[in-house]
């Protein structure tokens, strides 16, 4: 059963996520990693939320906008993944699990690249406002050319907002598929999970641009590996 | 004369509004429309005729205006600096210009230099590193650790410009911020390369027979072989397709 107001929350939730990043604050409540884990929240399902978050988190770390320019949208994605995610564990009356978090991050990870064309869009058309803002000005009516500001922020609001709603309903939509899939396409989206995770986390190393990151890395990822496997060996003992 | 001070219900407000500097970021005039709306409060108490206000407004609205949003905080403030004596006679309109002019590229620079390109990475992948040992803990303990930094320079900023006008620039280069930043990048890069390898074996070992020792073993060749293709821009989505439909022809091959 589609449960609407989980739809109507994401939209919300999504459209003030995407002003959050780009108008007001950026203190990072946008970011995969929180903006996922806020959509795995109100969805019940934090877990799914946080493990879609994860990966989108360190497929953009190395993104940014520099002067005008727009780097791919990071908060899109990982709202509209988490969101079809967790609706596709409620709807199937359990917890998201790994396959469901692969296969919401393979539908929506390239809508990083169509948020990035929508902000492109947007800026253009908030251009009008600056000319409202002078008209304004020369009719000293100073408050309302300031506030001109502040209507950049509406269509972006619907636009993320609506995208982020959308993706739940797909979930709700999409739950049926997991009684279809063959068992091996199941097994296979739950390996690609841990598989994704990996290939972004190395990604990310390449996007933090510090020098000597491959062997920094390297050796992180050895001390982890023996540490991790010291702690499972004594615990199966 | 000295210069035309504001009241602190006026500064704070300012400094709240300085916080929506691209809400209405635009192709033609970049943040010139945040800047105008930061400024209005101050600029309605410097200028009570409303010929004097318009004219100052216009001074920022025709112009463009651009930098990075964090450190355009100390750049409203100098702006309030040089309005104040401007507002009492002290300087002409073109301090003001010029220093806008001046700074904002400049600081873009380093605002961009630590906070988004040493800052968030670096607190992005400590936390994301984090999620398989805190788990949900991880969401606070990144907006907690980034904020501390980015509201404390924000605040900092804004009253450095406020105090000292032009004069920020010799405060700010005190600060050894590309020092900094480095070592932050080199944490990111150290979180990252944990984090995956963490999150191969944990896949892996939750599995206990032959099929999960595969998986880790093919999660860390997969790795390595993404880093050489990261370093050569081969496209991230590109990795994420492969990496997956390898997956699921494995997934495939072992029923």
């Amino acid at each position: 059963m589609v449960v609407w107001w989980h739809a109507l929350l994401t939209a919300l939730w999504g459209g003030l996520m995407a002003l959050e990043r780009r108008a007001f604050l950026q203190a990072m409540i946008s970011r995969p990693l929180v903006a996922g884990a806020g959509t795995g929240f109100l969805l019940d399902d934090v877990q799914t939320g946080l493990y879609v978050g994860v990966v989108f988190e360190l497929l953009h770390l190395g993104g940014v906008s520099l002067g005008g320019s727009h780097a791919h949208h990071e908060t899109l994605p990982a709202i509209a993944a988490a969101a079809m995610a967790s609706a596709m564990g409620n709807a199937t009356g359990s917890d998201g699990t790994p396959a469901m978090w692969s296969l919401s991050i393979l539908i929506f990870a390239p809508s990083g690249w169509l948020g990035r064309r929508l902000e492109t869009r947007l800026d253009l058309r908030a251009r009008k406002y600056v000319g409202r803002a002078r008209d304004a000005t020369n009719l000293q009516e100073f408050r309302r050319a300031a506030r001109q500001n502040l209507r950049a922020m509406w269509p972006q609001f619907v636009f993320y907002g609506v995208l982020s709603g959308f993706a739940c309903l797909l979930g709700y939509a999409a739950a049926p598929l997991e009684q279809v899939i063959p068992l091996g396409v199941l097994r296979g989206l739950a390996w690609a999970y841990p598989a994704m995770s990996v290939v972004a986390a190395a990604i990310a190393v390449q996007g933090s641009r510090a020098s000597g990151r491959s062997l920094i890395a390297s050796v992180s990822a050895v001390v982890v590996s023996v540490v991790a496997f010291v702690t499972w060996y004594r615990s199966t003992l | 004369m000295s210069p035309r001070p504001l009241s602190a219900s006026t500064l704070w407000r300012v400094f709240g509004r300085s916080l929506f500097i691209q809400a209405g970021f635009n192709t033609e005039s970049l943040q010139t429309l945040g800047l105008v709306y930061a400024l209005e409060p101050a600029l309605k108490e410097l200028y009570p005729s409303p010929d004097a206000e318009q004219a100052a407004l216009q001074r920022h609205l025709t112009t463009t205006f651009n930098t990075h949003p964090y450190v355009s905080a100390a750049i409203v403030g100098g702006i309030l600096f040089h309005e104040q004596r401007l507002a009492s006679g002290d300087e002409g309109p073109e301090a003001v210009a010029k220093f806008k002019s001046t700074l904002m590229g400049p600081l873009a620079a380093l605002g961009d230099g630590f906070f988004w390109l040493s800052l968030r990475p670096a607190v992005g992948a400590l936390s994301a590193a984090l999620v398989p040992v805190i788990s949900a803990w991880a969401v606070p303990v990144y907006l907690l650790l980034y904020n501390l930094v980015h509201f404390t320079a924000r605040g900092r900023l804004f009253t450095l410009g406020l105090k000292y006008g032009d004069g920020l620039v010799q405060r700010l280069e005190a600060v050894r911020v590309k020092q900094y930043g480095e070592r932050l990048r080199q944490l990111a890069a150290a979180c990252a390369g944990g984090l995956g390898a963490s999150i191969a074996l944990s896949f892996g070992l939750q599995q206990r027979d032959l099929a999960g020792l595969e998986l880790t073993l093919g999660c860390a060749a997969a790795g390595a072989f993404a880093a050489f293709l990261a370093e050569r821009r081969v496209s991230p989505y590109i990795m994420l397709y492969a990496i997956a439909a390898a997956a699921m022809v494995a997934g495939l091959l072992s029923t």
